[in-house]
């Protein structure tokens, strides 16, 4: 029997009576991952302690819908006493000595934490394959990519081996890899959920959300994970709110937008094929969508490239050798603990990209750029927020393509950037994104529409996801074999 | 437009960013650190937008806080985290010498 094939609801019910057991599906986990080994989902594994921590809530009350499953965290969420490393040659031995906020918020539900997910060095790439421990590999098919950042959580998620994951997204790394390998992926609103603990990228655009096999599951999540934060100052006060509460109602209300330039030409044309497909779905079933143009959001790509890799060369100043991390054998002087270390510790797109932003914030060039960024992004936010006033969401392909080939060059400094063109307009305004699977494109790989909405409006994005999720009824497990199309 | 950067503006940045290149790394940077500059010009084509900086979306919810003493990590964690350490301190090669070398 493979319990965590079940719904959540389920597994719950057997465990509150007893009929199995918090480490029979930890065990179940551990198998699963060891049978997609070759996958490449992990860099590292809590097997001995999360058996330990599932024997210990055997006695304990079934409190909560996620008690005693198992989840995998992203390699940029720190764990006390079990190692983290960025997926960098700079952190390979790293054991943090605290806990990121999120990670005591899934201890308090009784989560338990299998393992820690591959990913693109310090989240910098689109393709997971900058990790210094190679890249994941696609569950559909094993020569294509998971896409990236967040590719490894993307990978296990899709290849059913655990329930839940954690991603990070600061230009898309959430949703992108999601749409890449047919899960359900959400960038919470900026603010939502606390920072305190993830491994900082670019500070005032990275956020952790959740990464799942279906709507329900992830919004049951996200419930877990939000909330205002002492030790992170720019976390969100909000009421407390339940994001499954208009899972499952009509969508005859709700007013959609298409930016035009989601449409455009840049767009593979199965996609656009697909979205158009589903755009009327949604119109059949009453909703009303607009195409509309949005100023600067053809541009949210370069501000992008200014703004993260600008705070990205101040925030990776502090693998410095001394402090923690990899430090270089036998210096010569202190110039060559750090010169020597950060040449050492750092692969190539994270050089490059620290190289960029330290000239982007030297001397007047902050001036020219950063600030000026920083302005063209207020009115970005703005002009989107605006949109809101007239809509409830905004609809689109959340890529490009689908997901490429592995071994696809890797020369081009600015392919990185170009996968992600779709999806880094919502962590330029700040807002919540969702990425859910509308189906396959002729190679049989997965397809994903994007929904956004306005700031702290996450439950509106579950609310539409969840109906094109029943509506379409996709069979989403890989190793199922076939599927409706 | 020049295709790449000389070798010194690269040599330039990479010491902005404290990273020793071998002369293999700077030429490819050469090319590479161009491309991506290149396109963070682009900034320079838009027009019209206000001066209002936004430090961090939706920053009505920041705030500061309180600058008090309280209990944070302990400090011998903190220091065994550090690659090379003894005792309370974490070691470092000498910084100022007596002129004779260090």
């Amino acid at each position: 029997m493979k319990y965590l094939n079940l719904k959540i609801e389920e597994i719950n019910k057997l465990l509150k009576e007893k009929k199995i057991t918090p480490t029979i599906l930890v065990e179940e986990a551990f198998e699963n991952i060891e049978n997609n080994k070759e996958l490449n989902a992990y860099i590292t594994l809590n097997k001995e302690e999360a058996l330990k921590q599932a024997k210990e809530l055997e006695n304990k009350e079934v409190d909560n819908i996620l008690f005693g499953l198992p989840i995998a965290l992203k390699d940029n969420i720190i764990t006390k006493g079990l190692r983290t490393t960025c997926a960098s040659h700079i952190l390979d031995n790293f054991i943090p000595i605290y806990n990121a906020t999120v990670v005591e918020k899934l201890k308090s539900k009784n989560m338990i934490i299998i393992g820690k997910t591959n990913m693109d060095e310090f989240a910098m790439g689109s393709s997971s394959r900058t990790s210094y421990f190679g890249a994941p590999r696609n569950p559909w098919n094993k020569e294509k990519i998971s896409g990236g950042s967040s590719g490894g959580s993307a990978t296990t998620i899709a290849a059913r081996d655990v329930l839940f994951a954690l991603g990070s997204d600061t230009g898309g790394s959430i949703r992108q890899p999601a749409s890449y390998t047919g899960i359900v992926g959400m960038k919470p609103t900026y603010g939502r959920v606390s920072r305190y603990g993830l491994v900082a990228f670019a500070s005032s655009l990275d956020q952790i959300g959740p990464m799942t096999r279906n709507v329900y599951e992830n919004a049951i999540l996200l419930n877990a994970i939000v909330g205002k934060d002492d030790k992170d100052l720019t976390s969100a006060k909000k009421e407390e709110e339940d994001f499954t509460r208009f899972i499952g109602k009509d969508i005859k209300v709700l007013k959609l937008a298409v930016p035009n330039f989601f449409m455009s030409d840049i767009v593979n044309i199965e996609i656009r094929n697909k979205v158009k497909d589903i755009i009327k779905v949604l119109e059949n079933n009453g909703a009303k969508v607009d195409y509309i143009d949005i100023k600067y959001i053809d541009k949210a790509m370069t501000l992008y490239q200014i703004i993260a890799m600008g705070e990205a060369s101040s925030n990776l100043a502090r693998f410095d050798g001394i402090r923690y991390g990899h430090s270089k054998e036998n210096p010569e002087n202190i110039e060559d603990v750090y010169y020597g270390t950060r040449a050492e510790g750092f692969g190539e797109e994270v050089k490059r990209r620290i190289m960029v932003g330290s000239y982007l914030l030297s001397g007047e060039n902050a001036k020219t750029y950063y600030n000026k960024a920083l302005s063209i992004r207020d009115d970005m936010r703005k002009e989107l927020t605006n949109i809101f006033k007239d809509y409830d969401l905004i609809i689109g392909p959340t890529t490009t393509t689908t997901a490429y080939n592995l071994d696809d060059p890797m020369d081009d400094p600015k392919k990185s950037f170009m996968d992600d063109v779709l999806v880094i307009p919502v962590n330029m305004a700040g807002l919540p994104g969702l990425n859910i699977p509308i189906g396959f494109d002729s190679k049989h790989m997965p397809i994903g529409m994007q929904i956004i909405a306005n700031a702290f409006e996450e439950a509106k994005i579950y609310h539409l996801a969840s109906f094109i999720e029943k509506e379409l009824n996709l069979k989403l497990d890989p190793k199922g074999g076939e599927h409706n199309e | 437009m020049k295709d790449k950067l000389s070798k010194e503006e690269v040599l330039h940045v990479a010491e902005l960013a404290r990273i020793s290149l071998t002369e293999e790394e700077i030429e490819k940077y050469q090319i590479e650190l161009k491309e991506l500059l290149n396109d963070v010009e682009k900034i320079n084509d838009v027009k019209g937008y206000d001066d209002d900086i936004l430090i961090a979306c939706w920053s009505e919810n920041t705030r500061l806080r309180k600058d008090e003493a309280k209990e944070m990590l302990n400090p011998k964690d903190v220091i065994n985290v550090a690659p090379r350490h003894s005792g309370n301190y974490i070691e470092v090669p000498v910084v100022i010498s007596d002129g004779e070398g260090a």
